[in-house]
C-alpha cells in the first residue's frame, strides 16, 4: 500500500512541469492570433473603455513573462476567464456542458472494451485461425474508417432508413435513463467501435505474448485443460497491459467524442469548442483544451496508479 | 546478380504481402491524386445548379451534390489535398522530429527541457490541440499543414530520441567519441541508420494520422475554406443530404477508408520487416 | 305536471344541454398544459429587443416583451399597451397616448409612464427604426401616470408604426433595466409585460418561458400580431438546433413539436410525412447582397451596377429552394407581393438583366483591374451560403474576382459594423411595415447608404401624410434605387416550417411565429 502510494506521490510529482508546459502552450494560444486579438474578440463596435477592460482582463497591456505569471496565478484561483459570447465565467461554461461529454465518453470506452476485448483475446488466443483472421480484419477495418463518418453511415441505417433510433440530441441520465439511452446508443456505438478495434489489436498481441511465456507452457505441460490455461493463467496476465492501453485510448476517445458530440447534436464540450470557435471566444477555446488535457494526465495517472497496483515491479523503477 | 548483393531487407519488404498491398494501394491513391487535373471528367468547384443531387449515372458516375458539382471530381480533387496534407505533414514531423530528437538524445541539459515540452504537447488529445491550433490561425491548407504538424511533431521526436539515447553507450559510438569524431557526425553515421526502420514506420502512420485529422478538421468546418474541394468538407455537405443523397457522404467517406487502409496495411508490414524490436517471429 | 316541477326541470334541461354543448369538439378545443418545444436554428445574440434587428432575437423578444402598439392582420398598428389610438394635435406634432392601467410586468411591478418614457427613449437611441422615427422627435415625456406625451420636430406619417414594428421593436421594459444598461449595450435581465415570461436559458441547450399568470389580455378578437392573447401551453422550450437536417428529423420523430427555417431541400418529405405539417412561410426574405458604401472597391457605383447586371437569378433563386418552384418567386419590388399598400408593378428596371455586354463595359467604366472583392456569408443561414456560392461562379465568369469569406453569423452581424473588414455580405430582407424603415436605405445600417436623392425623397415620405403621394414616392425610391444599387436584390425566397399535428390554433397567415393562443391536443 505504501509502495502504491509513493509511486502515486511520485508520479504527481512528475506531472507538474509536465502541467506547467500545457499551461504556457494554452496561454500562447491566444497570442497565436494574427492580428490585435482584443478587436478580434470584441468587434468593431467596442468602445476604448471596453477595449481598455478586455486587453486588462486577457492581460495584453503587459510584458509577456508577467503575462504568463499572472495567466497560472489566475489558473490557480480556479478562474478561466470569461465568455464573451454567453457572457459568464469560462468555468460555468465548461461545467454546465461537462455531462454529456462525459457520459458519451464512458459510454464510448464501455463499448470499445466490451467488444475491443473480448475479440482481442479470443483472437489471440486462438491464434492462426480462421476466426483469428477474421477479428484481425473488422479491427483493422475499425481502425481505419473515419469515426465520424461511420456516424452518418448509422444514421442513415438506423434513424433514417429503419427509424428504430433518434437521428440526434441528448437527454440527461439523471432526467429520463430511457431516452438517454436511446440518445446515446448510436453515438457511442460509433465512438467506441473505432476504440474497440486498437484495443482488440492489442489486446490480441498481449495474449499472444503471455500464451508464450514459461509458465503457460508448464500449465499445459502439467495437463491442464486448453481452456483453464487461457482462462486462469493467460487471460489475467494479459489483461494488465490492455488496462494501459485503455489509459492511451482515452486519450483518442476525448478527441473522437468532440467529433461525435457535432454529428449528433450532443451539448457537450465538443460542441462548445466548436461554436467558441465560430465566435471567436477564445477563453472558452483555451478552457476547453485545458480541461481536455487535464483530464487526459488525470486519466493516465489514475491508469498508472492501477497498473502499479496489479504489478508490483512498476512500483519500484 | 547474386543473392548477397540485393539488400536483406529489399528483399524482405517485398516478400511481406502487407507492404505489397498496402504500398500499391496507396501508390495508385497517389497517381491519381497527381493527375486529377486530367482524371476528373469535370472542374470540381463548378456548380451546375440544374444538376442538383442527381444520383451516380451516366453524366456523374458518382452523382452530383446540392450546387451539382461532380462528386467524382470532388472526389479526386480531394485527394490531393488530403494526400498534399499528409505528406507535407510527414516530412515536417520527421524533419523536425529528428532534429529535435537527436539533441535531446544527445545533449542531456537540453534534454530535460525538451522532454517536458514534448510531453506538454502530447498531453492534448490530438484532435483538439489541431482544432485550437485553427481557431487562432483561421482556415487555409497552410494552417491545417502547421497546426497537424506540431501535434504530431512529439511522436517522431521522442522515438528519435530514445533511439539515441540507447544508441549513444554502444561500445563503437564511445570509440567514435574517444577518436574526436564531432557530435553531428556521429548522429548522422551511427545513430539515425538505427533510426531510419522506426521512422519510416511512423512516417506511415502520421502521414494516415493527418489525412483522417485533415478531413475531420474540415467537416467540423474548422479545416480548409468550405468550397475548396475536400474529403472532410464533401462529408459535411453530405450530412445535410444524407437521406436524398447518401452518395454525396459515402464516396469521399470511401475514399479516405482506402487510404487509412492502404497506409495502414503498409505500415504494419513495414514495421513487421524493418522494426527489429518489434518484430514478431 | 305540477306547476312547482316546470321551472326545475326547465333549468335541469337548460343545464344538461350547456354541458353537451360545452363537450361539443368546437368548444372543448383549447386544452391547457403541456410543454411545446420548438427549434431554433441557434443561439440569439441577445434578448434585448432594442439592440438588434436579427429575426432570431425579434421571434423570442415578441413573447416576452410587448410594445404600445403592434400591428393586426392587415399590417395596421393596432394598440397594444396603449389604451387605444393616440390623440394627435391639429398641426400633427403631439401626441398623446394613454396607457392601460393594471398592466404588471414579470416581476410583478407595475407599468406606469416612466417605464414606457424610459424604454422609448432607449430605443429611439439604439434600434434603427428607433433611430429613424427619433430624427423627428423633440421630446417624449411622462405628462402623469399614465399618459405620455411625445412632441415632434416636425410632421410625420410613421409614429404609429415604428411603435408598431415587431423587429428591432419598442419594447417596454421597467425603468430599472433601462437605467441599469445603456442603449449600446446588451441587456442582459429580461423582464416584460408579455404574456409569456423567460424563466431559463441555458447557451446551447434551450430558452425556457412559462404561462405569465398576471398578464392582462387585451379584450379584442386576436388579429394578426395583436388582439387578445391567451396562454394555455404551460412552457414554451426553445431548443437551439443549428444543424438544419437535424432540425427536420426532429420534427419527424416528434422531439420538436414546431420548428421554422427549415432546410429547403426536406419539403417533399415533410409534405409526405404523417403528422407533420409542411408550411410554407411566405413571405420569408428576400435575398440581397449589401455593398459597402463607406470605404473599399463598392463605394464605386459602376461596379454595383455591374454585379446587379451580371446576375441571372431564376436559377440561383432556383437552387437555393432546392430545386421547388413554389419555394421561390422572382419579383423585382421593394416590398413583398404580401404587403399590398407598398407593392410595386414597375418595368423596365435593371433587375435580373444577366447582360454580358452591359457589365463588361460597366467593369470598364469602373475602372475595375480584377482586385479582389471580400464578400461575406455564412452558412448558418444556409440559404445565404447557397446564393453567395451560386453568385461568386456568376460573377466570376462576368469578370469580377471573389474573395468569399464564411464566417458565423454572430461574427458576421459584428463585422458588418465596420467599414474596413468587407466589401458585400449576404442577408435577407423581411417585411418592412413603412417605406420609410426599409433599413437598407438610410446611413444607419451597415453597408450605409448615403444617397442625396434617395434622403430627399425619404424624408419627403416621413413627411408626407397622403397615402397616394406616398405611394408615388414610393414607386420614385424605387427606380432611383436601382439606378443607385445600394445592395443587389435578388428574389423571394420562401420559407418551410414545419408543426406537429397536435399543435392547435397556430396562426399560418402570420409571418413570424407567435405561440400565444396556441394549445396542444394530446
Amino acid at each position: 500500500m505504501i509502495a502504491v502510494t509513493t509511486y502515486l506521490l511520485r508520479r504527481l510529482f512528475a506531472l507538474v512541469p509536465v502541467m506547467l508546459v500545457v499551461v504556457t502552450i494554452v496561454f500562447l494560444l491566444i497570442h497565436l492570433i494574427p492580428g490585435d486579438p482584443v478587436a478580434v474578440i470584441l468587434g468593431p463596435e467596442a468602445n476604448a473603455q471596453q477595449i481598455e477592460d478586455a486587453r486588462r482582463e486577457l492581460g495584453l497591456d503587459r510584458p509577456l513573462h508577467a503575462q504568463l505569471v499572472r495567466f497560472y496565478a489566475r489558473l490557480l484561483r480556479g478562474d478561466l476567464g470569461r465568455s464573451y459570447f454567453l457572457d459568464r465565467p469560462v468555468t460555468q461554461a465548461l461545467w454546465e456542458r461537462a455531462e454529456p461529454t462525459l457520459v458519451l465518453m464512458f459510454s464510448g470506452l464501455f463499448v470499445a472494451v466490451l467488444i475491443g476485448v473480448p475479440s482481442g483475446i479470443a483472437a489471440g488466443a486462438y491464434q492462426g485461425s480462421a476466426w483469428d483472421r477474421l477479428l484481425m480484419m473488422l479491427a483493422l477495418l475499425g481502425v481505419c474508417v473515419p469515426g465520424f463518418w461511420l456516424s452518418l453511415n448509422f444514421i442513415y441505417l438506423f434513424s433514417v432508413r429503419l427509424g428504430w433510433l433518434p437521428v440526434a440530441g441528448y437527454a440527461s441520465i439523471f432526467q429520463d435513463p430511457v431516452a438517454a439511452a436511446r440518445y446515446m446508443l448510436l453515438p457511442a456505438v460509433s465512438l467506441g467501435f473505432s476504440q474497440s478495434a486498437l484495443i482488440a489489436r492489442i489486446a490480441r498481441s498481449c495474449m499472444i505474448e503471455v500464451l508464450r511465456q514459461d509458465y503457460i507452457r508448464t500449465a499445459r505441460a502439467k495437463g491442464l485443460a486448453e481452456r483453464s490455461v487461457i482462462y486462469l493463467h493467460a487471460f489475467r496476465n494479459a489483461l494488465v497491459p490492455v488496462v494501459t492501453v485503455i489509459g492511451i485510448t482515452m486519450a483518442i476517445l476525448i478527441g473522437g467524442a468532440v467529433v461525435t458530440e457535432i454529428v449528433f447534436n450532443i451539448p457537450g464540450l465538443g460542441r462548445l469548442i466548436i461554436s467558441a470557435i465560430l465566435r471567436r471566444d477564445y477563453p472558452v477555446v483555451q478552457g476547453v483544451v485545458l480541461i481536455t488535457a487535464a483530464a487526459y494526465m488525470l486519466i493516465n495517472l489514475l491508469v498508472d496508479v492501477v497498473y502499479a497496483f496489479i504489478d508490483p515491479r512498476i512500483r519500484y523503477v | 546478380m547474386s543473392e548477397a548483393s540485393a539488400p536483406g531487407w529489399a528483399r524482405r519488404l517485398l516478400r511481406n504481402r502487407a507492404v505489397v498491398i498496402g504500398g500499391s494501394v496507396f501508390l495508385l491513391l497517389v497517381l491519381i491524386a497527381l493527375f486529377a487535373d486530367v482524371l476528373a471528367p469535370y472542374n470540381p468547384t463548378r456548380l451546375y445548379p440544374g444538376e442538383r443531387l442527381r444520383p451516380p449515372g451516366a453524366r456523374n458516375l458518382l452523382g452530383t451534390d446540392e450546387f451539382g458539382r461532380d462528386i467524382a471530381s470532388l472526389v479526386l480533387h480531394g485527394a490531393r489535398v488530403s494526400l498534399l496534407v499528409g505528406a507535407v505533414t510527414m516530412v515536417l514531423t520527421s524533419a523536425g522530429g529528428v532534429v529535435i530528437g537527436l539533441i535531446a538524445g544527445y545533449y542531456r541539459r537540453l534534454d530535460l527541457v525538451i522532454m517536458r515540452v514534448m510531453d506538454g504537447l502530447m498531453a492534448f488529445p490530438a484532435i483538439l490541440l489541431a482544432i485550437a491550433l485553427m481557431a487562432v490561425r483561421g482556415p487555409g491548407v497552410w494552417n491545417v499543414i502547421v497546426s497537424l504538424s506540431v501535434v504530431y511533431l512529439p511522436r517522431t521526436a521522442m522515438l528519435i530520441r530514445s533511439t539515441a539515447l540507447s544508441v549513444r553507450e554502444l561500445d563503437y559510438v564511445l570509440a567514435a567519441q574517444a577518436l574526436g569524431r564531432g557530435g553531428l557526425a556521429i548522429a548522422f553515421r551511427h545513430i539515425l541508420p538505427n533510426c531510419i526502420g522506426p521512422l519510416l514506420v511512423q512516417a506511415t502512420f502520421i502521414f494516415a494520422y493527418a489525412v483522417l485529422a485533415e478531413a475531420i478538421l474540415g467537416f467540423l468546418g474548422v479545416g480548409v475554406p468550405p468550397y475548396v474541394p475536400s474529403w472532410g468538407n464533401v462529408i459535411a455537405s453530405g450530412k445535410n443530404v444524407i437521406r436524398e443523397a447518401f452518395w454525396v457522404s459515402a464516396f469521399p467517406g470511401l475514399a479516405l477508408t482506402l487510404t487509412g487502409l492502404s497506409l495502414n496495411l503498409l505500415g504494419d508490414g513495414l514495421r513487421d520487416t524493418l522494426d527489429p524490436r518489434l518484430r514478431r517471429e | 305536471m305540477r306547476p312547482r316541477t316546470i321551472p326545475w326541470t326547465a333549468f335541469t334541461l337548460t343545464l344538461v344541454i350547456l354541458c353537451l354543448a360545452g363537450l361539443a369538439p368546437e368548444a372543448a378545443a383549447q386544452k391547457k398544459g403541456g410543454v411545446l418545444k420548438v427549434g431554433n436554428l441557434g443561439e440569439p445574440p441577445t434578448l434585448d429587443a432594442h439592440w438588434t434587428t436579427a429575426t432570431i432575437t425579434e421571434v423570442l423578444a415578441q413573447h416576452i416583451y410587448e410594445g404600445l402598439y403592434t400591428l393586426d392582420a392587415k399590417s395596421q398598428p393596432i394598440p397594444m399597451l396603449a389604451e387605444g389610438m393616440p390623440a394627435v394635435s391639429k398641426d400633427g406634432l403631439a401626441y398623446t397616448f394613454k396607457l392601460r392601467p393594471g398592466i404588471k410586468f414579470h416581476n410583478g411591478k407595475e407599468m406606469t409612464s416612466a417605464d414606457v418614457v424610459a424604454s422609448l427613449n432607449r430605443w429611439g437611441a439604439q434600434s434603427t427604426y428607433g433611430k429613424t422615427l427619433y430624427a423627428r422627435v423633440a421630446e417624449v415625456r411622462a405628462v402623469d401616470k399614465l399618459t405620455v406625451e411625445m412632441t415632434l420636430k416636425e410632421k410625420t406619417a410613421i409614429v404609429l408604426i415604428s411603435l408598431a414594428v415587431p423587429n428591432n421593436a419598442a419594447a417596454i421594459y421597467p425603468k430599472e433595466i433601462v437605467d441599469k444598461f445603456k442603449p449600446a449595450e446588451k441587456a442582459t435581465e429580461w423582464i416584460g409585460t408579455g404574456p409569456f415570461k423567460l424563466v431559463e436559458w441555458k447557451p446551447d441547450r434551450h430558452i425556457k418561458m412559462v404561462r405569465f399568470d398576471d398578464y392582462q389580455p387585451r379584450k379584442e378578437a386576436a388579429t394578426g400580431y395583436g388582439g387578445r392573447k391567451v396562454v394555455y401551453v404551460n412552457e414554451l422550450l426553445w431548443i437551439p438546433v443549428p444543424d438544419a437536417a437535424t432540425r427536420v428529423a426532429q420534427m419527424e420523430t416528434g422531439e420538436l413539436d414546431f420548428a421554422d427555417d427549415l432546410d429547403l431541400n426536406a419539403y417533399e418529405r415533410l409534405k409526405s410525412s404523417p403528422g407533420v405539417q409542411a408550411i410554407v412561410a411566405k413571405p420569408y426574405y428576400w435575398l440581397v447582397a449589401v455593398f459597402n458604401k463607406k470605404e473599399g472597391l463598392m463605394t464605386n457605383q459602376k461596379l454595383r451596377q455591374a454585379w446587379q447586371a451580371a446576375l441571372d437569378m431564376e436559377p440561383i433563386m432556383k437552387n437555393v429552394a432546392g430545386g421547388h418552384t413554389d419555394l421561390y418567386r422572382m419579383d423585382s419590388s421593394l416590398a413583398f407581393v404580401e404587403n399590398a399598400p407598398w407593392h410595386t408593378k414597375l418595368s423596365g428596371l435593371p433587375w435580373n438583366e444577366h447582360n454580358k455586354d452591359k457589365v463588361r463595359r460597366l467593369l470598364k467604366e469602373a475602372g475595375y483591374k480584377g482586385e479582389p472583392i471580400r464578400f461575406m456569408t455564412t452558412q448558418e443561414y444556409k440559404w445565404m451560403y447557397d446564393f453567395a456560392l451560386l453568385s461568386k461562379q456568376q460573377l466570376e465568369d462576368a469578370g469580377f474576382t471573389i474573395d468569399l469569406q464564411v464566417v458565423d453569423w454572430a461574427t458576421l452581424v459584428k463585422r458588418r459594423n465596420n467599414s474596413k473588414e468587407y466589401d458585400v455580405f449576404t442577408t435577407g430582407m423581411g417585411n418592412f411595415y413603412d417605406p420609410t424603415h426599409h433599413i437598407y436605405l438610410g446611413p444607419n445600417w451597415p453597408g450605409w447608404t448615403d444617397d442625396e436623392e434617395l434622403n430627399r425623397l425619404l424624408t419627403e415620405l416621413a413627411r408626407e401624410g397622403d397615402y397616394k403621394k406616398r405611394f408615388a414616392l414610393w414607386e420614385q425610391v424605387t427606380r432611383t434605387f436601382y439606378d443607385r444599387v445600394p445592395v443587389a436584390r435578388y428574389g423571394d425566397l420562401f420559407g418551410l416550417r414545419a408543426m406537429r399535428g397536435h399543435v392547435k390554433g397556430f396562426d399560418t397567415s402570420l409571418m413570424r411565429p407567435r405561440f400565444h393562443n396556441v394549445w396542444l391536443d394530446k
